[in-house]
């Protein structure tokens, strides 16, 4: 039988398809329950305007107990939003991601919270430390967000 | 009536509460790290919501042949049988008329079907429960049990040695718990005598089941229940070896911190003669109390009682705990060897060395300045014995006595952690002291363990042992309980190095012309008898002339005086007028003015308590 991810997986891609994505996020890849992409744009009025954003969520089985995986893909012309808390490879440092993950929280409430961290934007400019991190960093976010998001 | 069911299917039937289960459905795959005997016992005592097999849908209108269809399939066979065999009981039986036909039958008194009518989602796993499912404790939502037994706190780690009461999924309220009603009814365990609905009514309606059956619509609670009333089950509840967890993790990091690595300086280099267990400190007052602390309000004898009690389990559970001996053996073994390797070669150097002086002494009598050029700037690896204070050979009990015996010389605040120990990542300086408090040596092992050197020239304080045992590194490292320790003395300049008062802190300045100095408590200062022939091998680790040396480190030194190795330079026949090398009575204010010292503790182990 399925895992609970995969379970718990089916039945929100059952509701994404069935009620569509919030204004602005769009699904654009969920071929198993191990990875997914989403696009997200901010709209109305914002320092993003008219940018359009690749999310990947990567799953693992004991997902929605653990949290997901989540970046903005750099790859194939994608850029990552130029964002305090995201740095250029892609690694966003929010809390929900890491320590405040709660099992309640879904993919979309996922998409719709950084959706709304874009929009709140005041400056775009790169976290500080962006240069070290990114030379340093893994290829799964989860593995440093844990502590840095104290 | 109700009654009479336990003797149809009593052994099935007991696994089973209010048509729930006792163990996870297999909606999670992972491990089942809580304590499974708990979560039963609250589940038997009402306390927690049954395992039930969840719906993967649920439509009100649905009736109970779809219902059973909707329930998620069993994961492993072990299960799935158990429930056939169930099944199969509940058709055989004949239960006061109230008969369980298998098949498609319409039957709308089929409890099991009955009891999900008003199923409730699991905001978690998103899969359908009987409406009496666990609430929040604060925020009042829905969760089902098998999702209640995944929520914990963090494990704690070697670098993160908290652990904060797993929070509310919910409203991120720390210390989540929830609270169960459980249906108006009972069935299976716990069910005997009580008044059972089911038999009362075997030709009951649908409907008059479900108003009979259904708890009352969950009604939304105004107040919420602390996380200590006696109705919340928490996650500590179910997982009590938190404690000893994370006690277990403290303890293996704070051994860690405590452990030293013995070594000796050779010129530049330091060898590593052994290593402390470290294991010592485990038992200490300083970690009693900081276990203790974490028992927190519970500070009370039960809490203290409960993680002793599951001490034994709770730490084989630690990789890092049973790894530890055998890395510590595995680290003091390869010491050993380059110990052995190390005695070879100096071996060979000391007699070299020897021939040479001899042929020097002779050449250069009455020509003492010459002396500095013929000896070689480091001829003998001149190490400093930082002193292994070994326990009497024998003693584990020695340790809590010599612990509150007052520390008359001991420290030891000069150990290099990079050389030997890729295990410690860093170093505090602070902990020298908490080290030294912590395990003052007997005075009187000192002596035993600084075997006394042999070639050529000793000074006459390391003869003061009468009976030097061979020296052992394994020995020495498994019965010290801490250690010893030495001061590096490390001079770069060499004029003053031999200063006896160790109140000069060079020791970041380890070159080759730096002497180790040792301070050893009990060491008479004898300054006559400077000149020591050469002494029996007794193919043990030499300390080696300190003297050696010295006078050879430190040439300019060497006054008239020297016309040998022998010559200690602090002796009174040396140039050099100041006190002795090795002094008994400065070494308390030396040490407390000692800044530069360095010990392999990477944690103090004050920091892990917190």
């Amino acid at each position: 039988m399925a895992s609970i991810s995969a379970r718990r997986l089916a039945k929100e891609l059952r509701e994404i398809e069935g009620e569509g994505c919030p204004v602005g996020i769009n699904l654009i890849k969920a071929d198993d329950f191990a990875t997914w992409w989403f696009t997200i744009e901010v709209m109305g009025d914002s320092l993003y305007q008219g940018e359009v954003h690749t999310l990947q969520f990567r799953f693992d089985p004991q997902y929605p107990i653990s949290s997901p995986a989540v970046q903005f893909l750099v790859t194939d012309g994608r850029t990552a939003p130029v964002h305090p808390h995201v740095y250029s490879n892609g690694h966003i440092c929010a809390s929900i991601l890491g320590n405040e993950w709660s099992p309640v929280l879904s993919v979309v409430a996922v998409c719709v919270t950084l959706q709304s961290m874009l929009a709140s934007c005041k400056k775009k400019e790169r976290p500080v430390d962006n240069d070290r991190y990114v030379r340093n960093a893994p290829d799964n976010p989860k593995k440093v967000c844990r502590f840095s998001d104290y | 009536m109700g009654n009479s069911s336990s003797s149809s299917g009593r052994g099935h039937h007991d696994e089973t509460v209010d048509y729930g289960f006792l163990a996870p459905q297999g909606v999670y795959t992972g491990p089942r790290d809580w304590n499974q005997a708990v979560v039963s016992q609250l589940i038997v005592a009402r306390k927690l919501a049954p395992f039930y097999r969840p719906l993967e849908d649920y439509e009100d209108d649905w009736d109970d042949d779809q219902i059973l269809a909707a329930r998620k399939d069993l994961p492993d066979p072990e299960n799935a049988d158990t429930v056939t065999r169930i099944e199969a009981t509940h058709a055989n039986a004949s239960r006061n008329g109230h008969n369980k036909r298998p098949g498609m039958q319409k039957e709308p008194s089929k409890p099991e079907a009955a009891i999900y009518r008003g199923s409730v989602e699991c905001p978690i796993c998103f899969l359908y429960y009987p409406p009496n499912i666990n609430h929040s404790r604060c925020c009042d939502q829905a969760i089902c049990t098998e999702c209640f037994v995944q929520i914990k706190r963090n494990e704690p780690t070697t670098t993160h040695l908290v652990s904060e009461p797993a929070a509310c999924p919910y409203c991120v309220q720390d210390n989540f718990g929830v609270v169960y009603t459980p249906p108006p009814w009972r069935a299976g365990i716990g069910s005997e005598g009580m008044h059972s609905v089911w038999s009362d009514s075997p030709k009951g309606s649908q409907q008059s089941i479900d108003t009979s059956v259904r708890p009352p619509t969950h009604k939304r609670r105004q107040k919420s229940f602390s996380a200590d009333s006696p109705e919340v089950v928490t996650t500590d509840q179910i997982r009590p070896d938190w404690e000893a967890k994370l006690a277990a993790v403290r303890a293996a990091v704070t051994r860690r911190a405590n452990r030293r690595i013995i070594m000796r300086q050779v010129g530049d280099r330091l060898i590593p003669v052994g290593v402390t267990s470290g294991r010592v400190h485990a038992l200490s007052a300083e970690e009693a109390a900081s276990a203790a602390e974490s028992a927190e309000g519970g500070g009370s004898r039960r809490s203290r009682r409960r993680q002793q009690a599951q001490q034994g389990q709770g730490f084989e559970q630690f990789m890092g705990m049973a790894g530890q001996d055998l890395e510590e053996l595995m680290l003091m073994e390869a010491m050993r060897l380059s110990l052995l390797d190390h005695e070879e070669q100096q071996r060979k150097e000391a007699e070299e060395k020897k021939k040479q002086e001899t042929a020097a002494a002779a050449a250069s009598a009455g020509k003492t300045d010459e002396q500095p050029s013929e000896a070689p700037p480091a001829p003998v690896p001149g190490p400093s014995m930082l002193e292994v204070r070994s326990v009497t050979e024998s003693s584990p009990s020695n340790v809590a006595s010599s612990s509150s015996s007052p520390a008359p010389v001991s420290f030891s605040p000069s150990l290099i952690p990079q050389s030997a120990n890729g295990e410690v990542p860093g170093h505090k300086r602070k902990s020298w002291s908490l080290s030294r408090s912590r395990t003052p040596p007997p005075p009187a092992n000192h002596a035993s363990n600084t075997s006394p050197g042999d070639e050529s020239s000793l000074s006459t304080w390391r003869r003061r042992t009468s009976s030097p045992p061979p020296f052992s590194t394994l020995n020495a490292a498994l019965t010290s309980t801490s250690t010893a320790a030495a001061i590096l003395r490390a001079n770069a300049d060499g004029g003053d190095a031999i200063t006896p008062s160790t109140n000069e802190p060079h020791a970041d300045n380890i070159s080759a012309g730096s002497i180790p100095s040792i301070t050893v408590g009990d060491t008479p200062n004898t300054p006559e008898n400077i000149v020591i022939p050469s002494r029996p091998e007794n193919g043990s680790v030499r300390p080696d002339s300190q003297a050696d040396s010295a006078s050879s480190l430190y040439p300019d030194r060497s006054g008239s005086a020297l016309s040998s190795y022998g010559q200690l330079p602090s002796s009174p026949e040396s140039g050099v007028d100041q006190e002795p090398l090795l002094s008994h009575e400065p070494v308390p204010s030396a040490e407390s003015e000692h800044p530069k010292k360095v010990t392999t503790s990477n944690e103090e182990p004050r920091h892990i308590s917190s």
